[in-house]
């Protein structure tokens, strides 16, 4: 008995901007108490029918349904033309109440000058007649079930005061609150951190236990699909590519599309290969850069977004820099740049210090943005986008500048034609691709990356890391390279940095840290990686970890980790771990210091104390 | 909260002695003496102004007057004897404040109901009927809009009274040329607001909860639209007090504008400074007021402040 039921679901958009994000034939069954996995590239329609099914989709798009039911009730949305009033009065009943809905961004998706104790209370007072103080009860109750323990205290917060897991589970309670059969979750959990995500992951495994809910969960992640869902539909260009078990789907893939999509998944799993020599060609030691806090002049609270951190990158090598939001990776990056100034410590280059004063840094360093529909002047077209820091920098003459446009857009495998064309003519990609050919103008040795691949699709993502790899071949770049995400550290870095809380707490091989974590934190950050395969993600065990907490919230002394990791000893509150050494890999964490775990012998090898 | 209100009081307070500085200076620098006229002969005229303290040095004027206005003495005017510059403002003051008060209310209230019908209504030429008439209330000025209403209500149709203040029915039409920019002004301001909000994540949400659309218009969406027309409050009272001027003339309302302008007319040079700090300290205390309900509003700035 199919408690969700659709049949030849059709959406087709009036609007010349998404005309292509249609949904074209789909149906499919969902059971109680099922998690129902959809997963597909970005435009494929998966959100777009699943708003149908809401019928939350704006005007502009038109709805032709052969017939959606949820158990008994009919909810077939109206043919374009015919009155949406009754279907409207017959949706208010169901929405909130049977069918909930949990959104993308948990921060923006909250109303963020209402309580969040008000905008559960709502929900449930929409849908059920109880009093105010019976409904803040319920509140409470499902605060608590969502995984907020104390949520007396915090339904009198507003949104932005909570971090954005926690905003995630006030989005749930509202989802729960009434107790609906079918839960939809539009990408859940990819605003999220790793680490937050895989506990998001135990809490919807845990609701459906608890509740019996069935879930419709969306995702373009194969590794949260995986981990969690029972049955997969697989959607590509609006249509139902492929359907099974996630077991069949994973590993017995039949559609052609399902292949190359695991396949593309498969090859961000791969580690990078060694490359660069011996010779350092940035040195960053003991930088700490601090931010005025809010609250004016008057009060001088200083925020440490950077702490003493030590690395350096070699020559023609890539070095991950790996860490949460919040803990000061871009900081860090625009340090090396010499976009900021660090307020303490030195960034050499080659030797030499980063002139730090505005229009008069280092052409050697060179930045890839993250967001590539922001980071291009919608107004310029490509190539007076590509020439500008040759007409800035350089004095070479006109057909040179021509020359050496064209001559880059090809090293990044687009076509010289189009530089007359403006960025809202390329795909996200090919934005990127041009974001690339810009840093590259000048000829750069190092390239920082400040994560240049989060904006964009999987396949997309492994398309530009391939890229960076050859360029870095072919012209012996130097890479910083940023992300939040594992997967894609580890498959371009030689060596990487794990950040937590501005400090860098360990550095490494990528293959020694990625095989055997030794700082705690890497640890936990490692559990919470996500791999694209059923049964090896049900079988990882998570960290046992505390309640969540910002990153930011560390006192001056002590580890930053201290608050939240299961290893701690009395000292790591009260002093900071000093770096280890132990030939090509640091760690800051008192486990590994001789003072707190005694002598060693001189031909001691270190190994995993965790 | 406290600190923010602080701070935003002691800069009203260095606004208002900029103003007040630069308008005395100003007023010293026209031409011309207040008693200046063709029968006054040379002596009455130095007699006079020796008297009034006109013939001393504007820079020891201006301590004089500062340290008076600080005890709150605004001066006798110069035209009018025997009469205080504070008896002028005190008689006039209730008038135009009712007047304008009247005004915002009419274009807060009538602005934020076109402006959020343009925005939820599918019918176009409602849209664009709206669209139409904020383009006319911002382009056609008001005194024009004044003479127009004069015209039509209380000429032709003898519906209002259009001259004097015998009664309520005298404040309708001076009001409503008055409010009638503010109004649209207001009315695109929610529509863009409105239709910004409408498009965001929460409003999604709300759908998704299951609450009735009116119901997430008015409780969700509409205190968000809101929170950026509250700045312009302030600057609509100042556009309402020198509107003001023209449409008391126009409606021949004893009010301040009406003093205004007759007291720039006969070059009062006290009048003139004790009505401009007057409306000056009126506008600053307005700003004053609605930053600080707008930072109370919002808990984004509510809470970040205490």
């Amino acid at each position: 008995m199919s408690l969700l039921h659709i049949r030849d679901l059709n959406v087709q958009f009036h609007d010349k901007e998404k005309g292509q994000e249609a949904v074209r034939h789909l149906s499919f069954d969902a059971a109680p108490g099922e998690i129902v996995g959809i997963v597909g590239e970005s435009g494929s329609g998966k959100s777009t029918a699943m708003q149908a099914v809401l019928g939350l989709l704006p005007d502009c798009a038109e709805t032709v349904c052969g017939e959606i039911l949820l158990g008994d009730a009919d909810i077939t949305p109206p043919l374009p033309g015919e009155s949406r009033k009754e279907y409207e009065r017959k949706m208010d009943c169901i929405r909130g109440n049977k069918i909930a809905m949990v959104f993308q961004n948990p921060q923006t998706s909250l109303n963020p000058t209402v309580k969040i104790g008000r905008q559960i209370v709502e929900t449930i007072r929409a849908h059920s007649h109880c009093s105010r103080t019976a409904a803040r009860r319920r509140a409470a109750e499902l605060l608590d079930m969502a995984g907020i323990h104390d949520g007396e205290s915090q339904m009198d917060k507003y949104p932005f005061e909570l971090s954005g897991g926690m905003c995630q589970r006030v989005g749930i309670a509202i989802a729960l609150s009434c107790g609906p059969e079918l839960l939809i979750a539009d990408e859940p959990t990819t605003a999220l951190d790793a680490t937050v995500e895989k506990q998001m992951l135990e809490l919807f495994r845990r609701i459906v236990q608890e509740t019996g809910t069935a879930v419709l969960f969306v995702s373009h992640n194969l590794g949260v699909i995986a981990s969690l869902c029972d049955r997969v539909l697989v959607m590509h260009d609006g249509t139902l590519a492929e359907e099974g078990l996630v077991e069949d789907i994973f590993y017995n893939p039949q559609h052609a599309y399902t292949k190359t999509l695991l396949a593309r998944a498969k090859e961000l799993q791969k580690l990078s290969a060694c490359r660069g020599d011996q010779k350092k060609l940035l040195e960053v030691s003991h930088v700490s850069r601090c931010f005025a806090g809010t609250g004016g002049p008057g009060r001088r609270d200083m925020t440490e977004a950077v702490r003493d951190v030590t690395f350096h990158i070699r020559r023609g090598e890539t070095f991950g820099l790996v860490g949460e939001s919040g803990c000061g990776k871009s900081t860090l990056a625009r340090m090396v740049t010499g976009i900021l100034a660090p307020t303490r410590g030195t960034v050499l280059y080659e030797g030499a210090a980063q002139p730090v004063r505005p229009g008069k840094q280092n052409r050697r360093v060179q930045m890839v943005f993250q967001n590539p529909y922001a980071s291009l002047n919608p107004r310029m077209t490509v190539r007076d986008m590509l020439e500008e820091p040759l007409l800035l920098n350089t004095d070479m003459t006109e057909q040179e500048r021509r020359e050496k446009v064209d001559s880059m857009l090809t090293l990044v495998g687009l076509d010289p034609e189009e530089a007359q064309r403006y960025p809202r003519a390329f795909s996200g990609g090919e934005r990127q691709r041009i974001g690339i050919a810009r840093a590259l103008m000048l000829e750069p040795g190092l390239l920082v990356c400040d994560e240049p691949v989060s904006a964009l699709d999987m396949p997309i993502q492994e398309q530009i890391l391939e890229l960076l790899e050859e360029l870095q071949d072919s012209r012996g770049i130097t890479c910083l390279f940023i992300s939040h995400d594992l997967n894609v550290v580890k498959r371009i870095s030689s060596r990487i940095g794990v950040m937590y809380a501005g400090s860098i707490v360990e550095t490494g091989h990528t293959k020694d840290v990625y095989n055997d974590p030794w700082h705690p934190y890497t640890k936990a950050l490692l559990s919470s990686v996500l791999v694209p395969d059923p049964v090896k993600a049900r079988r990882k065990k998570g960290m046992p970890h505390r309640e969540e907490q910002k990153a930011e919230a560390f006192d001056a002394g002590g580890c930053p980790f201290a608050h939240r990791c299961g290893y701690a000893l009395e000292c790591c509150y009260t002093d900071r771990p000093k770096n280890c050494r132990f030939d090509g890999r640091e760690v800051a964490c008192f486990l590994y210091s001789e003072e707190y775990t005694g002598k060693r012998s001189r031909g001691y090898r270190m190994t995993s104390q965790i | 909260m406290g600190r923010y209100i602080l701070k935003r009081v002691l800069v009203g307070f260095l606004a208002l002695f900029v103003l007040v500085t630069a308008s005395f200076f100003l007023t010293r620098i026209m031409p011309g003496s207040p008693f200046q006229s063709g029968t006054v002969s040379e002596q009455v005229l130095s007699a006079l102004e020796e008297e009034y303290g006109l013939d001393r040095p504007p820079a020891g004027q201006y301590v004089v007057y500062l340290g008076n206005l600080l005890h709150g003495d605004f001066g006798m005017s110069y035209k009018k004897p025997g009469v205080s510059v504070a008896a002028v403002i005190g008689r006039a003051w209730p008038v135009t404040a009712a007047l304008g008060f009247l005004a915002i209310l009419l274009a807060a209230v009538f602005g934020t109901a076109a402006g959020i019908w343009q925005a939820t209504t599918e019918k176009k030429a409602v849209k664009g009927g709206i669209f139409l008439g904020t383009m006319l209330g911002t382009g056609i000025p008001n005194f024009a809009i004044a003479l127009l209403l004069a015209l039509l209500f209380g000429v032709k149709l003898k519906l209002l009274p259009i001259a004097g203040l015998s009664g309520v029915a005298n404040y309708v039409l001076p009001a409503v040329s008055l409010a009638l920019y503010p109004a649209s002004v207001i009315t695109r301001m929610i529509h863009n607001t409105f239709r910004d909000e409408m498009g965001r994540d929460y409003v999604a949400l709300a759908r998704a909860k299951g609450l009735r659309w009116r119901r997430i218009l008015l409780t969700h969406v509409l205190k968000n639209a809101w929170l950026p027309v509250l700045n312009y409050i302030g600057p609509a009272a100042a556009f309402l007090l020198t509107g003001s001027f023209v449409v008391e003339s126009i409606f021949t309302i004893p009010g301040l504008g009406r003093e205004f302008v007759t007291s720039i007319a006969n070059r009062d040079y006290t009048l003139i400074l004790g009505l401009t700090t007057f409306m000056g300290a009126v506008v600053i205390g307005i700003n004053i007021i609605t930053d600080v309900l707008g930072a109370w509003l919002d808990p984004r700035i509510r809470r970040t402040c205490s």
